[in-house]
């Protein structure tokens, strides 16, 4: 066949992946991890992850499981995969985050928990990887090639986080603990660089380009903001990897790839803004308009790293830098376009078969746009006075963004729950003779 | 619309037979401005270079099972747009249009809302072409299930792609 059909999962990664986010901000705000404790402490490798697996990853996949097939016009190579994966990703990170706790001493002792983690994970995103990378393959244009850079840092990433998982449970030989003493920053640029805002910035150039009626960015320029960020993650992990068996230090390829990262990021401001100029519907809609919001923290972080460095703070300041980031430009532009990928999914899965027969509601009418606005609003804001209380080093003022940030995120996702159950669609449009409203938690195909 | 000759090697392909000669016997027989419909087991990349020697540009299109549609258009008559994708056989004696639509400034999901609705129209075999900006990825399972079958593919330039439905008769 043809085209693309509706991804059963995709509507289970999200719903997983929101879950794990309130995970997360309940531990901030009940002060476990950074900044209350070490950047480098058991209970902040428990934050980290429950963020950078639970939420981030998990909405991310469940996004490519719908976009890769949308992208090359053709089915999933399998369609059964993405169950599976999410179980053993959900059986990994718990695995992994009691082995934190109990490294951290938490949990009485079952450091096993470690690697029988990594295994899990590994099990998961192997799939995962196998099955987009195999399906975004057959046509690699465009964004395709940012989703298949991305799949490759998720291995790398992967592979450097097994490795310490052994290593920390001290079943990786003296080559392990070699890797874990320095290999951490290689780790988190692998996914929080080419992993996650790779991939993220090869979504937003079709759904921008898309929602907006705006032409694709040429793909040369595309393909120069993907090779600088693409050649920012192979001098990081391969040359730092390198590095640590020359036992030289790490500086030498973080700078390099840093300067990189910052080309890659300004290149594409530049491709984005030519999307926003180009773009033939004047009238923004609110996920768009909120993804400026992450548009501007992406650009902030890039500043602020300037900064840091200039003034010789950077190790100190990491964690702020790293929060807005992560919340500031990734997290916020998931959530936004979350808010707009369900209402569409849901639009279509409802109202695609009678089309046409009966009348039908738009995708618009699913949304309210003007109430959902405001926990957008609060989200962003919370963000960027989080990251100003962690810069200023004030850690109760930080629990409080937080607790601001999980009212945001509360709102979008009754927001989103309101969608899905068509709860805005007037009724006689609501389900016309022949149409079934959808499940909150997969789609029916 | 360019008129194709129809190639199938796949099951020459299949038997560990090569296929070239087959491919350059029907190039022989073609008339001035007709066009080479090729159905191969994989992309036949090779093949691109000696038929662009040849004055044919090419398109190609992935079938299920990882096989390829490859149609070779005379670069001399390049039709007004490369038709690439064709989900069946058989789009000889399609009836000209009866509706014709450009939907290509609409707001997303609006063209495949109008396409649908003027396809439930349509009486037994008639066809409608419309202009859309994109690929219509979610419309083509729909308006199989429907019975309809479609042609496709994006104009010269590339700024629009062309979308022929037909009614089932």
């Amino acid at each position: 066949m043809i085209g693309a059909s509706i991804s059963k999962w995709t509507m289970t990664y999200f719903a997983m992946a929101l879950a794990w986010l309130f995970v997360a901000l309940g531990l901030m705000v009940a002060g476990i991890g950074y900044p209350a404790a070490d950047i480098a402490s058991a209970d902040t490798l428990v934050l980290v992850h429950a963020v950078c697996i639970g939420w981030l990853s998990l909405a991310m996949c469940g996004a490519l499981f719908q976009f890769v097939p949308v992208l090359v016009a053709r089915p999933l190579f399998s369609e059964n995969w993405a169950l599976p994966a999410i179980g053993l990703l959900a059986a990994g990170l718990v695995s992994l985050l009691g082995g934190f706790l109990s490294l951290g001493g938490r949990l009485p002792p079952a450091l096993w928990l470690l690697p029988l983690g990594a295994v899990l994970l590994t099990a998961g995103f192997g799939l995962i990887v196998v099955d987009l990378g195999l399906t975004a393959w057959s046509r690699r244009t465009g964004p395709t090639r940012f989703v298949l850079v991305g799949l490759a840092s998720l291995a790398a990433t992967v592979a450097f986080g097994a490795i310490f998982a052994f290593a920390l449970a001290g079943r990786a030989g003296s080559a392990g603990d070699v890797i874990l003493a320095s290999g951490i920053p290689l780790h988190a640029i692998a996914g929080l660089g080419g992993w996650l805002t790779l991939t993220a910035m090869g979504v937003s150039y079709r759904l921008l380009a898309m929602f907006m009626l705006a032409p694709d960015v040429d793909e040369r320029k595309s393909g120069i903001t993907l090779a600088a960020g693409a050649l920012a993650v192979v001098v990081a992990v391969a040359g730092g990897a390198a590095a640590m068996f020359l036992a030289s230090g790490l500086q030498v390829a973080i700078s390099l790839a840093a300067i990189l990262g910052l080309a890659s990021t300004a290149l594409y401001g530049c491709d984005i803004a030519e999307i926003f100029r180009n773009r033939k519907r004047r009238q923004l809609e609110l996920n768009t308009r909120m993804a400026t919001l992450s548009f501007a923290s992406l650009a902030g972080t890039a500043l602020l790293g300037l900064a840091l460095v200039a003034l010789g703070t950077f190790t100190a300041h990491v964690g702020g830098f790293a929060f807005l980031a992560i919340f500031g430009w990734l997290s916020g532009l998931v959530l936004a376009k979350l808010y707009k990928i369900v209402a569409f999914l849901t639009w279509l899965e409802t109202y695609g078969p009678v089309m046409g027969r009966a009348a039908t509601p738009r995708v618009q009418d699913l949304v309210a746009e003007v109430r959902a606005t405001k926990w957008f609003v609060i989200y962003y804001l919370a963000v960027w006075a989080g990251t100003a209380a962690l810069l200023l080093g004030k850690p109760s003022a930080f629990q409080v963004t937080v607790a601001a940030m999980t009212i945001g995120v509360a709102g979008i996702v009754h927001e989103i729950i309101r969608i899905r159950r068509l709860t805005d669609v007037a009724s006689p449009l609501r389900l016309p003779t022949g149409a079934v409203a959808p499940h909150l938690l997969f789609a029916r195909s | 619309m360019t008129e194709y000759i129809d190639v199938d090697v796949r099951p020459i392909l299949r038997a560990g037979g090569e296929p070239f000669s087959v491919i350059m016997a029907a190039l022989e027989r073609l008339e001035p401005g007709q066009g080479l419909r090729l159905f191969a087991t994989f992309k036949p990349i090779p093949l691109f270079a000696v038929m662009a020697d040849r004055g044919f540009a090419h398109s190609e299109q992935p079938l299920d099972g990882g096989e390829w549609e490859v149609l070779f258009v005379p670069a001399a008559a390049t039709p007004e747009q490369a038709q690439a994708a064709a989900p069946a056989l058989g789009f000889d004696n399609w009836p000209e249009p009866a509706v014709k639509m450009d939907n290509r400034d609409l707001d997303p999901p609006e063209p495949m809302v109008r396409i649908l609705s003027a396809a439930d129209k349509l009486a037994p075999g008639e066809t409608l072409s419309a202009l859309v900006r994109r690929e219509p990825v979610f419309l083509f399972p729909q308006l199989e299930k429907r019975g309809f079958r479609w042609l496709g593919g994006f104009t010269a330039d590339g700024t629009a792609y062309e979308l022929t439905v037909r009614a089932p008769s």
